[in-house]
């Protein structure tokens, strides 16, 4: 959105004319002067537009990107359906809504899957993406500058032609490394981590893999284990950078469960960081378990329960909040967002709105959901409160 | 009549110069809009890769890792070839994802991405 004032006393009726000189600083507010020729008097008119100010959120997962529930419900919060652009390549990774664009990193390949394949390299290592050019591109569509970005094809494994990519609002990079160089990491106003432990990972692939025909339990096995060494040095150590985590673990509350259905999701939030409030229970950095179930509440096998707590992360103070268990009615979501504080939400219900709107999505009886909803409503916070504070239009009539 | 000559000249005579640049290029098919109809009116959208190839491919690449595997488990090459068959397969289900969401109807996604055409116009009243 591009604020602009104009200060004027006088019609511009002379010749004029106008020159734009972008201010040095970052802000990148563009300042136009007016001129009007007149040999005793010269009135200047400034006129200063706010330019866009893109908002950058990175989001770090494993396996490739995509059509992800995440961006699903990070876009569906912001409002209207992301979709691949019009009228381009049809395996494009980009999706594009009113509000955001979300662009998948694997994009920046520098290796395509033949290259990585000569190497030896997978796409975890670094060496097999281009990190300039992701910084280049990214510091100018925050700039507001559109640029061509390249199109990695999952399906051939090939470097396509570049599409155009216009300045969002809000831009969302996700992949394997949005965190892991510096100068794209300072170029990110909020970055997540999706940490999904080992033994949920091994059963979401299960779950994803089996249909496939060709696919086997060892196959499925082999391949985790041959990636593992490689995110375990480059992909893992980007969430001591990210200021929300969200981990997935196995539940607590079935023993010897290997299912995998009901997960414990624990939302790890970095205290400190700029137009971002945690959320808590009870009280803010007090440590409370806490079991909704019971006589208001009545819930089916396991439950579930909830814990919060001040914590210490990668040398970072964190607050974590902590779902074990499911949902399976209604008034349990309604009845949980009511004594959550700090939600940032618009009106009374509206988590169990954003859950409800996208029952269909993995993971919207459990923790994931509820807490990428939350996350998603965080950030629709930070960039009202950014654009807030960074839309001020100085504008000055000056006399000389 | 004037013509105003490429370099700049200004003919004054009434004689009709035409230069190749003002020749016209719009040809006579105007008057017959039906009779010259470009085949490339309507340009295809390029077609999206079919599940059953992405199929193919996921079985054919874990085939290529067993077999890198088997010579040195672990060598880059190995590695390399299992990332290959987890990018394979997260491609795979996503399609299956995209395909069960719908888009099996070709004239609903052409017309969601071209509601202006004839085909898709709706009226109201």
């Amino acid at each position: 959105m591009a604020v602009s004032t104009i200060y004027s006393t006088q019609a511009l009726n002379s010749t004029h004319f106008l020159t734009s000189s972008p201010s040095s600083t970052s802000s990148s507010s563009k300042q136009v002067f007016f001129y009007r020729r007149q040999t005793n008097r010269r009135f200047n008119t400034i006129i200063t537009c706010a330019a866009q100010q893109t908002v950058v959120i990175g989001l770090a997962a494993d396996s490739g990107c995509g059509k992800s529930t995440f961006m699903r419900r990070l876009t569906s919060v912001f409002g209207g359906a992301a979709e691949p652009p019009k009228g381009g390549n049809p395996d494009s990774n980009t999706l594009i809504s009113d509000m955001t664009t979300v662009i998948c990193l694997d994009d920046y390949h520098s290796l395509d899957r033949t290259g990585r394949k000569e190497k030896g390299v997978t796409a975890l290592d670094p060496r097999a993406n281009d990190f300039d050019l992701m910084y280049e591109q990214v510091k100018a569509l925050k700039s507001g500058i559109a640029v061509e970005k390249p199109i990695y094809n999952h399906v051939t494994g090939l470097l396509d032609a570049p599409e155009l990519i216009q300045p969002p609002k809000i831009l969302v990079i996700e992949g394997l490394h949005p965190m892991f160089d510096e100068r794209v990491r300072d170029l990110l106003d909020f970055s997540i981590y999706l940490d999904i432990s080992n033994e949920v990972k091994f059963a979401w692939k299960i779950q994803r893999d089996m249909a496939e025909r060709g696919h086997s339990l060892e196959s499925i096995k082999a391949s985790i284990e041959a990636r593992k060494p490689d995110f375990d040095a480059f992909i893992d150590p980007q969430k001591q950078y990210a200021d929300a985590v969200i981990e997935v673990l196995p539940t607590q509350l079935i023993p010897d469960d290997n299912e995998g259905k009901v997960l414990r999701v624990r939302l790890i939030m970095k205290e400190g960081v700029k137009y971002f409030s945690p959320v808590y229970l009870f009280d803010e950095g007090s440590t409370i378990s806490w079991i909704p179930c019971g006589r208001k509440l009545t819930c089916s096998y396991p439950g579930i329960n909830f814990n919060y707590q001040p914590d210490s992360y990668f040398d970072n103070e964190v607050s974590v909040v902590e779902m074990d268990g499911q949902f399976d009615r209604l008034d349990e979501l309604i009845y949980v967002e009511s004594h959550l504080s700090n939600l940032s939400t618009k009106f009374y219900g509206e988590v169990t709105q954003q859950m409800l709107k996208h029952a269909d999505f993995p993971g919207s009886n459990n923790g994931t959901g509820l807490f990428q909803t939350i996350v998603g409503l965080k950030i629709r916070d930070l960039y009202e409160q950014l654009i807030a504070n960074k839309a001020t239009a100085p504008s000055e009539a000056a006399k000389a | 009549m004037t013509t105003v000559a490429a370099t700049g000249l200004n003919v004054a005579t009434p004689r009709a110069v035409v230069l190749p640049a003002a020749r016209l290029h719009a040809p006579v098919r105007l008057n017959y809009p039906w009779k010259f109809v470009s085949m490339n009116r309507m340009v295809m959208s390029v077609k999206a890769t079919s599940e059953g190839e992405i199929s193919d491919k996921v079985e054919k690449s874990i085939q290529e890792a067993k077999e890198t595997c088997a010579d040195d488990p672990v060598s880059g090459e190995c590695v390399a070839a299992w990332d290959e068959v987890e990018e394979l397969s997260a491609a795979a289900s996503h399609a299956r994802d995209k395909k069960k969401a719908g888009g099996s109807d070709p004239l609903e996604e052409y017309c969601s991405d071209n509601p202006e055409t004839d085909e898709c116009r709706t009226y109201d009243n």
